[in-house]
């Protein structure tokens, strides 16, 4: 690196600006220029274009899909996590609810079993209505007792079915409710789940890792020992051949006497 | 059919739920590598993404589109950034493991790459990483976010509220700095002239 100066006008903004290939035509002519003849400002483009080349070389890690934390409530088919006993309550709920807004009406009398829906009195009634006013009888409905056999066994009934009808619909909020908190606390399982697998997976890579580092410094013990033995075996060999050495000097000093 | 981003945002605001996600899908990655680089951990990055996300999602329906998607988006997660750093009072750490992780390495493995080959590239990406790590916050912003993400002088400038010539500085000065550190390394000194 040069720690030379070059008193290039606002040298730093135009280097950088010409580093990333920002810089208007003129001033990059010029440059140009002003870089044939300067070597300070040559070294440090081109060093700089290096540090570049390296910064390429940086990867951050991979990246699982973040897809499972879009909330859950926008996803199209979120009544799958809802539970078959939650849409049976909200079937009921829904016919519950029908029924009421149609006016469900049981009667059981003379002409036999007769079940109205809507607003509007029935045809029957306005006979009935009709006659009470002509021939100042009562009602139909209350005309004989024995009229009508099982009145007061349908008028129960049928205040039952009502009084069941408005449980429901008292009822419906707290089930939907409970549906929902079903759907969160699913979501939430499935969250520990994710983390749980995670924290395994770190934990397997860590395991793996601790083991290659064993291997490792058992390898590299187990090298030292052979170097170790293997330089032994070398100082006996080179004792041995000293010795040969020695004997054959000898037998040679003793021939050469003769 | 490609939507813009403009177009699945719009989408998004009236209600359609895959606009969402598809939006998620084209820039949970780019945010993600903004975060690892800005902060240095990998678990704290992929919170911070998260979190972008989930802001976005919430402030979509006050979304005008005054700026791209994408600036918005970057804007967040440097916010997220930037408190992350306070909050931890510290500089980026940078915390490559002391022994290699194998499934990282495994995963990481391109079909013709050899082990050495393999090791050398990431020994590579963590030299350069402890580099940036020196960096003050500023200098580093400018770098990820121009070297990284391709955005222009003005476009940082808007993004991190700063005069055009503070980016061009801040940018200058910390490619500086790196040339120097890389420099220094004896896996980079053969590279940095």
């Amino acid at each position: 690196m040069t720690d030379m100066l070059c008193g290039y006008a606002n040298r730093d903004e135009t280097i950088v600006a010409f580093l990333y290939d920002e810089l208007e035509p003129e001033p990059r002519r010029d440059f140009n220029a002003h870089l044939l003849t300067c070597t300070v400002c040559r070294d440090e483009v081109a060093g700089l274009r290096a540090v570049r080349t390296s910064l390429a070389r940086w990867e951050p890690p991979a990246l699982t899909s973040l897809q499972s934390t879009v909330p859950e409530t926008s996803r199209s088919a979120w009544w799958h996590a809802v539970p078959a006993w939650a849409q049976v309550a909200a079937a009921l709920l829904f016919l519950g609810v029908s029924a009421g807004i149609a006016n469900l009406d049981v009667r059981y009398d003379q002409t036999g079993l007769n079940i109205t829906t809507g607003w509007m009195k029935p045809a029957s009634a306005k006979l009935a209505a009709a006659q009470t006013s002509e021939g100042g009888t009562k009602p139909v409905t209350n005309q004989s007792p024995s009229g009508a056999p099982w009145r007061a066994d349908l008028a129960a009934l049928e205040g039952q079915l009502r009084a069941e009808l408005h449980a429901s619909q008292a009822s419906a909020p707290a089930q939907v409710r409970a549906a929902s908190s079903d759907a969160e606390t699913l979501r939430r399982v499935r969250a520990l789940l994710d983390d749980s697998e995670k924290r395994q997976q770190r934990e397997l890579a860590l395991r793996i890792a601790e083991v290659v580092r064993d291997v490792d410094t058992q390898r590299r013990a187990d090298l030292r020992n052979i170097d170790h033995t293997l330089g032994l075996v070398r100082n006996d060999l080179g004792v041995e051949v000293m010795k040969q050495r020695q004997s054959l000097n000898l037998l040679y000093r003793a021939s050469q006497r003769q | 059919m490609t939507w813009t981003d403009e177009e699945l945002v719009a989408k998004s605001i009236r209600g359609d739920a895959d606009s969402f996600n598809e939006l998620v899908l084209r820039w949970e990655r780019p945010i993600y590598a903004l975060a690892y680089r800005t902060i240095g951990r990998e678990e704290d990055a992929r919170d911070v993404c998260q979190e972008t996300f989930l802001r976005a999602f919430r402030a979509l329906p006050g979304f005008r589109g005054q700026a791209k998607f994408s600036s918005w988006l970057y804007r967040i997660a440097l916010n997220l950034c930037r408190d992350w750093i306070r909050r931890e009072r510290r500089t980026p750490v940078v915390q490559p493991p002391e022994d290699v992780d194998l499934l990282e390495l495994a995963a990481a493995a391109e079909p013709s790459e050899s082990i050495e080959d393999l090791v050398a590239r990431q020994d590579l990406s963590r030299v350069v990483e402890r580099a940036m790590a020196l960096l003050p916050e500023e200098q580093r912003t400018a770098i990820v976010l121009k070297e990284y993400h391709g955005l222009t002088f003005q476009e940082i400038a808007d993004l991190v509220g700063c005069p055009l010539s503070t980016v061009k500085t801040r940018l200058y000065q910390g490619l500086t700095v790196l040339r120097r550190e890389l420099a220094k390394n004896p896996r980079t000194k053969g590279t940095i002239l």
